[in-house]
């Protein structure tokens, strides 16, 4: 009786595991692309067609959204279940975060882009010469985008991200007959599974191939270094985030911040923490615990040990801060003051983790130069 | 008859002054007031008794004329001696209730009393006096919120009677009050003028009482200010005319008003 | 006044607890300290572990002192406020500070972001927040006074400055509009109010501010009696009323400016506490009332710190929730209370 039960339990999980690959599709003709550390969204290709499901466009979120993506001249059956249709190769696109930008630029398609929200936050140097030239339409905040501009571009989708989903302003642009396609890269919490999406935007311009292929050469290097770190004789303890007033806020430890730290073989001393967004922890506790830590990577917004001194004289009391081992991506920034780290980084996590561990192991890279993490001055 | 004057004007005109105009209330007013005498004003309402008692008292500019306190101009007085000059009871309530008998009675010191208010032992005396006077030293310690009209009226009379003046100018002290406390608030007005020495000024519309009370009355009409004594002023027909008379009549023989029938 | 003697021992008995209070708020946090390394701390004796040293005398102590100042100082302010208005819901922020302070923290940090651009990087240093907050609670406080020296009526006042409370309000809402996420945080971290986040200097400062204001409360103390009378009695009584109302508001506005500047706006402080102390003490004078009331707003502060901390977590709650917490039942109480409600 027992074994049959294992036997049962067995059967469950590995039905469990394939059912996610195949929920949205009643057509049994599809291939499921193959999507390794992604969570949040899943491809399916037919003849002329493939839906693209995003399960977690925000924290939480019990919606998903399918979207049907159809080759120019395809016909669809008629029973299966979409939210939204969108022809492809998409000629024309909005999207409205920074994140989304490289992707664009690694599948070659940069003459796509027609408007986004805060052109300044933008560093990527092709786009930014286009900027120069009037060829992307500055679209206000992501919060109060000007819909009557966004709507005169008639791109032929708006790539949207959501706190929650109670977006007006997409609904009222879905509405004027825009698709709005949302994009939950943000929500995942592994570096290579908020890289894959690049896949995302490779079936948004039915370039899944070569999406693949750059993939592969990202989360081989990413597997290298990470090997690479494993050799490290000492695991340092690092500390992450910083004061307001006299609040400390830190990355959940499962966070994709946090992650890095594990996998450049250093210990994140909340680690243990779970959870989305950051902790407010009161200063007391934090100085307690990590007045210790060897380093203290991503420091907010502080650029310089004077701007931290200026804040607050309690930061002095940090070894980290004491033995100058800060290392903020505050100070990368692009020719019109976009941090770098934020548009990028999603994009190659083995370049951040190349970075992290020239940082805590300087020994095993010690050719490296830092993309996005530099010392803070 | 004294003839030390407390309060002496020299035609006085009260009013308002705004931007465009002048407003004249009252004119010609010649008053002497002496020590220890008891004063009633007059009028209907709306006449200008108020506007008249808060010149008189500093409080509001005159229009015209002098207005001389103890024989000096009220306008050289500075605020510290008018305040050991002229004391006041309004017709509007003491914010506080919650004060004691006693201790808003002591307020009355202030003019008197150092930077912070401590009362000395003269400052003392001068309370416990105040007290007898009025007849309230029973309720020396109850709060004020738990006192009647009649005895809260006596209890600000008090305050005033510490603050020592030789003037104490009372503003219709004796509305909401009934007939009996009427009666015992002008006939304590009068003791104090004989027992104490000190001139009251006091507004009132009890003109029958005050008829029987003052040593000197001041009407006003729409036209004129009359100032004498009660019985210079019945002869002068002045209460006659102050009301219109299809409704009441001054009876010369008892001395009050009566209805027409 | 008579009858005070019976009150002193009620004064010492304050003295007495807001000394347990400070204590007890430097003994508890986040961090479990024990009672003999507190001790040994204190009377300047080294401990093992530096952390502690420096989390008791450079974070604890100092908030220990900004929360009796604070405390006190808002409690003063509503008084004073209370008596010069003759309105029992009057705090120290009915002339504009708090309103000024808001508007001033609002155009640095949310302002300067929408002009600097890309405004994810720019930083607000702590002293151009104070700065900010001082210049904007001056700024409001002169119109308020502008706007009501044509009028005679102090009560004019009071609305004018519930006037300027509502405009500053709008204009902040409409920075807050145009305002990336980073700047809003930190614009609605400011208004959180935060104890804990002065320096011994910065003590020092504000220790400057709450003596001058004080000073200056206590010199009021015999008008503020008197003008329990309304103002037509004081006035006959001496009082110069034009002169008083401005040091009773040089005296508000030194106190609460200075606090909002350096620990923001706290709320409700100001407000119960005169009530509270006058449910204790029930006496009008403002001999009694003062210090009562500079002992009671102490301790009120000091409490709601201890808790803000939540002791044994290594989460704190924001001050204003607390303050706000225990202060709204106050006022809802004594509304309810209105029958035997004597102010």
């Amino acid at each position: 009786m027992e074994r049959v039960l294992i036997l049962l339990i067995i059967v469950m999980f590995s039905s469990c595991k394939n059912e996610e690959r195949h929920l949205s599709t009643s057509n049994n003709k599809g291939d499921t692309l193959t999507i390794e550390y992604a969570k949040g969204f899943s491809i399916i290709q037919f003849k002329g067609y493939k839906t693209l499901t995003v399960s977690n466009p925000w924290p939480n979120s019990d919606k998903n959204f399918t979207y049907l993506l159809v080759e120019k001249g395809t016909d669809i059956p008629e029973n299966i279940d979409y939210d939204l249709k969108v022809e492809i190769p998409i000629q024309k696109i909005v999207v409205t975060s920074t994140t989304h930008i490289p992707s664009l630029e690694i599948l070659d398609e940069n003459e796509t882009l027609v408007g986004f929200p805060g052109l300044n936050y933008i560093s990527s140097e092709k786009i930014r010469t286009r900027i120069s030239k009037n060829s992307v339409t500055e679209l206000g905040e992501n919060e109060a985008i000007n819909t009557e501009v966004l709507i005169s571009l008639q791109p032929d989708a708006v790539i949207g991200f959501a706190i929650d989903g109670n977006n007006k302003t997409f609904q009222t642009i879905q509405k004027s007959g825009i698709p709005v396609i949302y994009n939950g890269d943000w929500t995942e919490e592994s570096p290579l599974g908020k890289a894959e999406w690049i896949k995302f935007f490779g079936a948004l311009y039915n370039k899944d191939q070569q999406a693949e292929a750059y993939f592969n050469t990202i989360k081989n290097s990413y597997t290298e270094a990470k090997e690479l770190a494993k050799n490290a004789t000492s695991s340092p303890s690092v500390l992450s985030g910083s004061m307001y007033k006299d609040q400390w806020y830190v990355p959940y430890g499962n966070s994709w911040q946090a992650q890095f730290i594990k996998d450049a073989n250093a210990t994140y001393i909340y680690e243990d923490t779970n959870g989305n967004g950051s902790i407010a922890l009161s200063f007391e506790s934090v100085l307690d615990k990590s007045h210790n830590a060897e380093f203290w990577v991503a420091p907010g917004q502080f650029k310089t040990f004077e701007q931290l001194a200026e804040t607050s004289a309690h930061y002095s009391q940090f070894k980290a801060v004491q033995d100058k081992k800060v290392f903020t991506y505050s100070n990368t920034l692009g020719s019109s003051g976009g941090v770098i780290y934020y548009e990028l980084a999603p994009t190659r996590p083995d370049l951040v983790l190349k970075d992290l561990i020239s940082i805590f192991h300087p020994e095993l890279l010690p050719e490296h130069k830092t993309t996005f993490f530099k010392p803070l001055q | 008859m004294s003839s030390n004057s407390v309060l002496k004007t020299n035609n006085l005109s009260v009013g308002y002054r705004t931007k465009s105009e002048v407003i004249r209330i009252a004119k010609n007013i010649d008053l002497n007031i002496a020590e220890g005498e008891l004063v009633g004003l007059i009028g209907v309402n709306g006449v200008g008794k108020s506007t008249l008692l808060r010149s008189l008292s500093g409080v509001q500019p005159a229009l015209e004329g002098e207005i001389q306190i103890m024989e000096k101009s009220l306008k050289e007085i500075s605020p510290e001696l008018l305040a050991q000059t002229i004391s006041v009871v309004l017709t509007e309530q003491p914010i506080s209730k919650n004060l004691s008998v006693s201790e808003l009675i002591a307020l009355g010191r202030q003019p008197y009393t150092n930077w912070i208010g401590t009362l000395s032992r003269n400052d003392k005396d001068k309370i416990q006096s105040a007290l007898e006077l009025v007849n309230i030293e029973s309720l020396k310690h109850k709060r004020c919120f738990e006192l009647s009209d009649g005895q809260l009226q006596k209890v600000l009379i008090g305050r005033a009677l510490a603050q020592d003046t030789p003037l104490i100018i009372l503003d219709e002290p004796t509305t909401h009050l009934d007939m009996y406390h009427q009666a015992y608030v002008l006939k304590l007005l009068k003791r104090l003028t004989t027992e104490t020495n000190k001139s009251i000024l006091f507004a009132t519309h009890e003109i029958n009482l005050a008829l029987q009370l003052c040593d000197k009355m001041i009407v006003m009409d729409k036209k004129n200010v009359h100032i004498g004594t009660p019985n210079e002023l019945i002869e002068q027909q002045v209460f006659s005319n102050i009301f219109p008379s299809d409704l009441i009549y001054f009876d010369k023989d008892s001395l009050s008003f009566k209805i027409k029938t | 006044m008579p009858y005070t003697k019976n009150y002193y021992g009620l004064l010492i008995i304050l003295v007495l607890v807001m000394i347990l209070m400070a204590f007890l708020n430097v003994s508890l946090g986040s961090v479990h300290i024990p009672l003999k390394d507190i001790l040994s701390i204190l009377i300047q004796q080294d401990v093992s572990d530096s952390s502690w040293t420096y989390i008791i005398l450079e974070y604890r102590l100092p908030k220990v002192f900004t929360a009796i100042l604070t405390g006190s100082g808002l409690a003063v302010s509503g008084l004073l406020m209370q008596t010069l208005f003759r309105n029992p819901l009057a705090g120290p922020y009915v002339l504009g500070l708090s309103s000024g302070a808001s508007l001033g923290v609002a155009i640095m940090i949310m302002g300067a972001g929408l002009i600097g651009g890309t405004a994810a990087t720019f930083l607000i240093s702590k002293w151009s927040l104070v700065i900010a907050s001082s210049i904007g609670s001056l700024m409001v406080l002169l119109a308020v006074l502008m706007a009501s020296a044509k009028l005679r009526d102090t009560m004019a006042i009071l609305i004018i400055g519930l006037m300027f409370a509502s405009l500053t309000a709008a204009v902040v809402s409409v920075l807050a509009y145009f305002s990336p996420a980073a700047q809003l945080q930190q614009y609605i971290f400011w208004s959180f109010g935060s104890l804990g986040n002065l320096s011994w200097p910065e003590v020092g400062i504000l220790s400057t501010f709450w003596f001058f204001g004080i000073l200056l409360s206590i010199f009021c103390i015999k008008n503020l009696n008197t003008l329990l009378l309304g103002e037509s009695y004081a006035r006959s009584l001496g009082v110069k009323i034009s002169t008083n109302r401005l040091l009773i508001i040089i005296a508000t506005s030194l106190l609460a400016g200075s606090i909002t500047a350096f620990a923001g706006p706290i709320a409700f402080v100001g407000l119960a506490v005169p009530h509270l102390i006058r449910q204790v003490i029930p006496t009008s004078d403002h001999k009694i009332l003062l210090p009562a009331v500079i002992l009671g707003g102490s301790i009120l502060m000091l409490v709601c710190d201890i808790i803000a901390q939540v002791p044994g977590s290594e989460y704190t709650l924001p001050i204003n929730a607390i303050t706000s917490i225990i202060g709204a039942p106050v006022v809802i109480w004594l509304l309810i209370r209105k029958q035997k409600f004597i102010f």
